[in-house]
């Protein structure tokens, strides 16, 4: 720490962030690392449990060869996964880290910390949004691309996870990535279990000087700059072209 | 007698309430060329849809090489192997290149080795004139073209049978003919083919048999003289005169 910096006047608002920085750079480094980790886990972990989602709410019941008991565990999924949705896209994020990590702490679990309940809550949060770009990725795929595959001798889960899941999943990423910006912002909400993140480092920076507006100007300006730059790279993502060119080699 | 590749006896097929499909019989041999035409809305894409049960019938039989399709424990998977398709609007794979289009489903459900599989593809795209292209991504191809692939792709399968469901309709003029040339070769090495048009002069020059259909029935069903030159049924008539006038 920097001795010589003392709390500058209250009406020098500049003179007070600088000290800010430079008292609480720790802090403020900190608490971004964990927004970053808390955004990237969230949305990597949601991605790949929402592909989990997404093949049991796409099953499809064939009256006539389906076994009652296929019927019956493709219907059980499709039960889950639309409770699911339902349950965590229609309750605040704030909430379901309350019930999560009071509702396991008793336990007693040493690796139950609240970054690792702010991670679980993200995680379990996120897959229900990007369960739904999904789906309508999918929705968004000619009937014909199934069609040709079951014609060809696929089964249908051979023709979801050769051809439609590749095509969904790759129409969905620029939304996957406004999923990424959400949480980068939204993750603010898991400091109310204690996670230190962006926003409770800067609660912790200000706590014993009382500059709070100066603080969470600080904030501000750092969660503008990761939203900003992940929009500029999901704007990059959605330009993209095909990959393939011709080759005029006859 | 020749060996019946296919055999549909007795198929109905409703959309909500409306029949679109009342008792079906139709036998295709061995070898045989099959034209369905019909005016929109006589059933005949349904009918081809449900002979490879991408529709299902409500009721009747289709036996395929003796194995009834409508069995519930027929393994329609199987079946469907060696059934080719060919579909109005295309339908290549979007995130697979012409290549690629051709040798998944070798690869995949013949179980053949990559190598194999490609010497195969590039065997189907050249007789279809789309070797050169076989790097390019479907979406850069013209309709011709990747109407051409299609079969390219479905004959990789090893087809017993190739169905072929308005092959032309969705292309402009001046990529039909590619198309039909391509068909017309199929047809002069022998495969077995059930093909729905609008395509009359084709019809005539490709067919062994011609099924007319209306209102979800078989109508009159003959040799292309017996159906285009010298039609019995008044309703054959009256499609052709108004098919002539267009």
């Amino acid at each position: 720490m920097n001795l010589f910096i003392s709390l500058p006047p209250k009406d020098e608002f500049i003179n007070t962030i600088l000290y800010l920085i430079e008292q609480y750079s720790g802090f403020f480094i900190r608490g971004v690392l964990i927004t970053l980790l808390l955004s990237v886990v969230g949305t990597v972990g949601g991605f790949i449990l929402s592909l989990f989602l997404t093949v049991l709410r796409t099953q499809e019941i064939d009256e006539r060869r389906d076994s009652l008991m296929t019927k019956v565990l493709k219907k059980t999924g499709h039960i889950f996964s639309s409770i699911y949705i339902t349950v965590f896209r229609g309750t605040p994020m704030i909430v379901q880290a309350m019930i999560f990590y009071y509702g396991i702490a008793p336990l007693r679990l040493s690796f139950w910390t609240p970054l690792v309940a702010g991670l679980t809550v993200v995680t379990l949060n996120t897959t229900a949004y990007i369960a739904e770009v999904i789906r309508s990725g999918i929705n968004g795929i000619d009937k014909g691309q199934m069609e040709a595959a079951r014609s060809t001798g696929f089964s249908r889960s051979q023709a979801m996870f050769l051809i439609i899941f590749p095509q969904a999943i790759r129409n969905s990423l620029p939304a996957i990535g406004n999923e990424f910006i959400v949480n980068l912002k939204d993750t603010a909400v898991l400091s109310v279990i204690g996670v230190f993140d962006l926003f409770r480092a800067t609660q912790s920076a200000t706590s014993s000087n009382f500059r709070i507006v100066e603080g969470f100007f600080i904030a501000a300006l750092i969660y503008l700059l990761l939203t900003y730059l992940t929009g500029k790279a999901v704007s990059a993502l959605e330009n993209k072209k095909p990959l393939k060119r011709v080759k005029a080699n006859a | 007698m020749p060996e019946h590749i296919l055999e549909i006896r007795n198929i109905h097929k409703r959309f909500g309430t409306q029949l679109v499909l009342n008792g079906i019989n139709l036998d295709v041999s061995e070898k045989e060329v099959v034209t369905i035409i019909g005016s929109s809305g006589s059933g005949k894409t349904t009918l081809l849809r449900c002979l490879n049960l991408l529709n299902e019938p409500d009721d009747g039989h289709i036996y395929f090489l003796g194995a009834d399709l409508m069995d519930p424990k027929t393994n329609l998977e199987q079946l469907r192997m060696h059934i080719g398709m060919v579909f109005q609007s295309f339908n290549l794979f979007n995130n697979k290149d012409v290549l690629e289009n051709c040798t998944l489903g070798p690869i995949r459900l013949l179980g053949l080795s990559k190598e194999s599989a490609e010497e195969k593809a590039l065997l189907f795209l050249s007789k279809v004139g789309m070797l050169e292209f076989k790097d390019a991504n479907v979406n850069q191809l013209s309709g011709g073209q990747k109407q051409r692939v299609a079969i390219a792709r479905a004959l990789t399968m090893s087809p017993r049978i190739m169905l072929f469901d308005e092959p032309t309709s969705a292309l402009d003029p001046e990529m039909v003919g590619e198309v039909l040339t391509v068909i017309k070769n199929l047809a002069n090495e022998g495969m077995t083919m059930v093909i729905v048009t609008h395509e009359m002069a084709f019809a005539k020059e490709v067919s062994d048999r011609i099924v007319f259909m209306d209102q979800g029935v078989i109508a009159e069903m003959g040799t292309p003289e017996e159906i285009l030159v010298n039609p019995k049924e008044e309703r054959t008539k009256a499609f052709l005169r108004r098919y002539t006038q267009d």
